[in-house]
């Protein structure tokens, strides 16, 4: 069973959120839709991982890499 | 901080989920870096979901680890408020002393630049005559003085 998890644009990067899809390609199968200030990620096939576990994980791994970037970014610019 | 209506709610006023809390945030009142701020200090401890259910406001949902009664998730989500508080304490104090800081740091710039080199103190060190000594303090007491005996008697 598929899982969908959107990203608000506004709060998530969709490079951070493609960035942790290409880090769990080897956990599931994942693929992202960009839409009109979203991001949406659909998880499917967990293999022997909880799919619960696993788009929780994959929503940390996400918030992680924006807030890195956004510092980082903020970084280079000051 | 607000709960949504009708849901459980914990004793701190947060909504209750299956071994989830969640609030509200008003971004007018806890900026956007500042919950980021937050968030990441709890990123190893729970899972931490963001939404924006409307403009200039925030939802924040936070899932356990593992199983855990309302207490632990009320805690959990008292502790991310005062963290959140902390932080958003701390973005209004360091915006409102940028401009001394980066006083104080183009100040500590310029004196690095205009510092001497090691080699500049040693020349400086070797032109100095160190032998010339106008105050007579390498001259011994008794030499500038005369015998002693003889000041005491008069």
């Amino acid at each position: 069973m598929a899982e969908r998890i959107t990203f608000d644009s506004s709060l998530y990067s969709p490079e951070a959120v493609e960035a942790t899809a290409t880090a769990y390609a080897d956990y599931a199968k994942i693929a992202i839709n960009s839409t009109d200030g979203a991001t949406e990620a659909v998880i499917e096939d967990g293999g022997e991982y909880e799919m619960a576990e696993l788009v929780n994980a994959f929503s940390n791994h996400a918030l992680h890499e924006t807030i890195v970037r956004r510092r980082q970014s903020a970084l280079e610019a000051s | 901080m607000a709960a949504k209506k009708g849901a459980e709610q914990s004793r701190l006023g947060f909504t209750l989920g299956s071994d989830q809390v969640s609030f509200e945030l008003d971004e007018s009142v806890y900026p956007l870096e500042a919950i980021y701020g937050a968030c990441y200090l709890f990123l190893d401890r729970c899972y931490v979901y963001l939404t924006r259910p409307k403009a200039e406001s925030v939802s924040v949902r936070l899932t356990s680890q593992e199983s855990a009664d309302t207490e632990a998730l009320d805690s959990l989500a008292g502790e991310f408020a005062n963290e959140l508080l902390a932080q958003a304490l701390r973005a209004k104090l360091s915006q409102s002393t940028a401009r001394i800081r980066e006083y104080y740091t183009a100040a500590a710039l310029r004196a690095a630049t205009s510092a001497p080199s090691v080699d500049d103190l040693l020349a400086e060190l070797e032109s100095e005559e160190l032998l010339e000594d106008p105050l007579e303090i390498m001259v011994p007491w008794e030499e500038k003085q005369g015998d002693g005996s003889e000041s005491k008697d008069g």
